[in-house]
């Protein structure tokens, strides 16, 4: 996949509402494999709405969005699930880990669908995020910042051609956010694939090609 | 490493909804199974297939009334009658039974010394309405035996009439064959001792059946050559319960020998019952589906947001659900070789009693079949349902 484009996109909520001044809502939009987007939004612009349409999980949208020129309404099921399992890897701003696993469990959830990664990969980046000693620990037990790093490894643990990150770094502080954004990029860089990132106010510190304001 | 999946899906199972789901329909699909096996291992009671007339055949006989003996009509069938019987649509092909035309002394040789006479008859009708195959069927004058066909009633009375209570053994249908006969046959000046055995017995048929050429040799031989009309009639039909057939039987004054129309009447009652109880089992069968159903519906619905987790990320519907699909297939798998168990349970407890009539039973396949297909309907529901479900769960927002 190399390009996503939204075509005069909005949100059904917004219908009728005058006087929308947005970089992307009703805009002709080209997001482009192997470069990095911020997408800067107030809360209740919609920037979550946006990366559940372009994820396929919700489609009370207006206008068209498409991968490679295709319409994403015309993707079958099993289409999507390639999408997201191979070239669409997406952290949910609400991180949906399963409290009842634990840590490890969490993202092993996810890598044994890919076999993407080792055991020693994840252990190596539960390490550099600095919660090796919570691989055991159940994902209810961590602190939200916690939670946070466990939901970017498990974001990492498949190839893609986008990286779709919603607020990936709110509840972590400057020396973790360095370290999510480098590992991020580098993890694109290594793919050559392109990474969105979306932020109400702590951005994800990487050099961006081009800034959204939803 | 252990299934994680099912880790967090087995979340919200309720063990009660599931062994209360289980308990229903193993009730439903046992009665279902042993009403179906019931059925078929007692149908032969009724509609004995071994019997000489097996459900296609019946045996007439004219009616006696006071009037038509004092009129000297001494119940035979002319040809014009079984012409038209034959002519009639539900009649495949009518037999005749010859009677003998001589006298005849049986001799029943029991050790040395002790003989049992009697005086005798015998009857034959052709061997195409024999529908039991008797060894040694035949006759020839190089070797002149004569086979002979008795009524197992006439056994049984011995049996259990006379033997019980006169203080003599018991005789099995193997011990009866091997008895030594001896039939002395006399007539038109002719005499002659033949020795004879019993080759077979008949469920139904109150007569002693000899093979058609020995009677034809024995009554131009003794016989006073007198021309013979049948006083019996077999009769093959198309349909055995066919309403016309007791119409004409009626309007000609025809009786139909032995317990055929009863029998036909009780074997219509047990299809009305069978039909009844496996109802009731298919019912509660149905009841259960719905309860499992309910408590699936529940759980999928308690377990809405992992599931649409999985989705998110990248787990298909199929391998979502596939888990609950093989919850549901091992339970109803378990609940059917537990009601296949209790009917095979059941089926002992009434078999000595289908024994005792003499009968097999029937075999236990179509019963496992009919529980199978039930069964494999039940699932197919449950994972239609499941995957509807899940699938649902596919778009949070259209």
């Amino acid at each position: 996949m190399e390009l996503i484009t939204l075509n005069n996109t909005l949100p059904r909520v917004f219908a009728g509402h005058n006087g929308i001044h947005s970089d992307v809502w009703l805009q002709d939009v080209r997001l482009e494999r192997g470069k990095r987007y911020l997408i800067s939004a107030e809360s209740g612009t919609g920037k979550s709405s946006m990366c559940s349409y372009i994820y396929g999980y919700r489609q009370d949208y207006s206008g068209s969005i498409a991968f490679d020129g295709k319409d994403i309404h015309s993707l079958s099921i099993d289409q999507w699930c390639d999408i997201r399992q191979r070239h669409i890897a997406y952290l949910p701003q609400d991180m949906r880990l399963f409290g009842e696993l634990t840590a490890m469990e969490n993202v092993e959830l996810k890598n044994r669908l890919t076999g993407f990664k080792t055991s020693e990969d994840i252990k190596r980046l539960f390490d550099t995020l600095g919660i090796a000693d919570k691989l055991d620990s159940l994902a209810s037990k961590l602190s939200i910042g916690q939670q946070q790093r466990v939901a970017i490894i498990r974001t990492l643990c498949q190839p893609f051609d986008f990286i779709l990150l919603d607020e990936p770094v709110s509840h972590l502080d400057e020396e973790n956010n360095r370290i999510v954004a480098r590992l991020i990029t580098d993890e694109a860089q290594r793919q050559g694939a392109g990474v969105i990132a979306t932020s109400v106010g702590n951005h994800l510190k990487m050099d961006v090609d081009n800034t959204f304001n939803l | 490493m252990k299934d994680i999946i099912w880790k967090l899906l087995r979340q919200h199972i309720s063990k009660s909804q599931l062994i209360g789901f289980a308990i229903a329909n193993l009730i439903g699909l046992t009665i279902v199974l042993l009403a179906v096996q019931f059925y078929r291992d007692v149908r032969p009671v009724f509609n004995d297939e071994e019997s000489f007339i097996s459900k296609d055949y019946l045996i007439i006989t004219r009616a006696v009334t006071g009037a038509g003996a004092m009129m000297g009509n001494n119940g035979e069938f002319s040809d014009a009658d079984i012409q038209d019987l034959e002519n009639q649509p539900w009649c495949r092909q009518v037999g005749r039974f010859l009677n003998s035309d001589f006298a005849i002394d049986a001799q029943l040789g029991v050790g040395s010394g002790h003989a049992m006479h009697t005086q005798f008859f015998f009857e034959a009708i052709p061997d195409e309405f024999i529908d039991i195959d008797p060894n040694a069927w035949g006759f020839s004058l190089e070797k002149p035996e004569v086979p002979v066909v008795i009524s197992r009633d006439y056994l049984s009375l011995y049996n259990f009439g006379f033997a019980a209570t006169q203080g003599m053994p018991k005789i099995s249908e193997g011990q009866a064959e091997m008895l030594p006969l001896e039939f002395t046959l006399s007539g038109n000046g002719q005499r002659k001792v033949m020795s004879g055995h019993i080759v077979g017995f008949s469920n139904r048929l109150n007569t002693v059946i000899v093979p058609q050429e020995f009677m034809e040799w024995a009554n131009g031989y003794f016989g006073s050559g007198a021309t013979q009309h049948p006083q019996r009639l077999i009769v093959e039909v198309n349909k055995p319960g066919d309403v016309k057939i007791e119409e004409y039987m009626d309007q000609h004054n025809y009786e139909v020998a032995g317990d055929k129309m009863s029998s036909s009447k009780a074997n219509y009652f047990l299809t009305v019952i069978s039909g009844i109880v496996i109802a009731v089992g298919v019912i509660i069968s149905l009841l259960s589906f719905f309860v499992l159903m309910l408590s699936i519906y529940l759980l999928l619905q308690k377990n809405t947001r992992k599931l649409q987790d999985l989705l998110l990320l990248g787990y298909s519907p199929n391998q979502v659900s596939r888990h609950y699909i093989l919850l549901v297939v091992a339970l109803n798998a378990a609940v059917l070789v537990l009601a296949i168990i209790l009917m095979l349970i059941g089926r002992m407890a009434y078999m000595d009693m289908i024994h005792a009539f003499g009968i097999s039973g029937a075999g236990i396949w179509v019963s496992i079949l009919v529980g199978i297909l039930i069964m494999g309907a039940i699932t197919a529901g449950n994972i239609h349902a499941i995957r509807q479900k899940v699938n649902s769960l596919w778009l949070l927002e259209k």
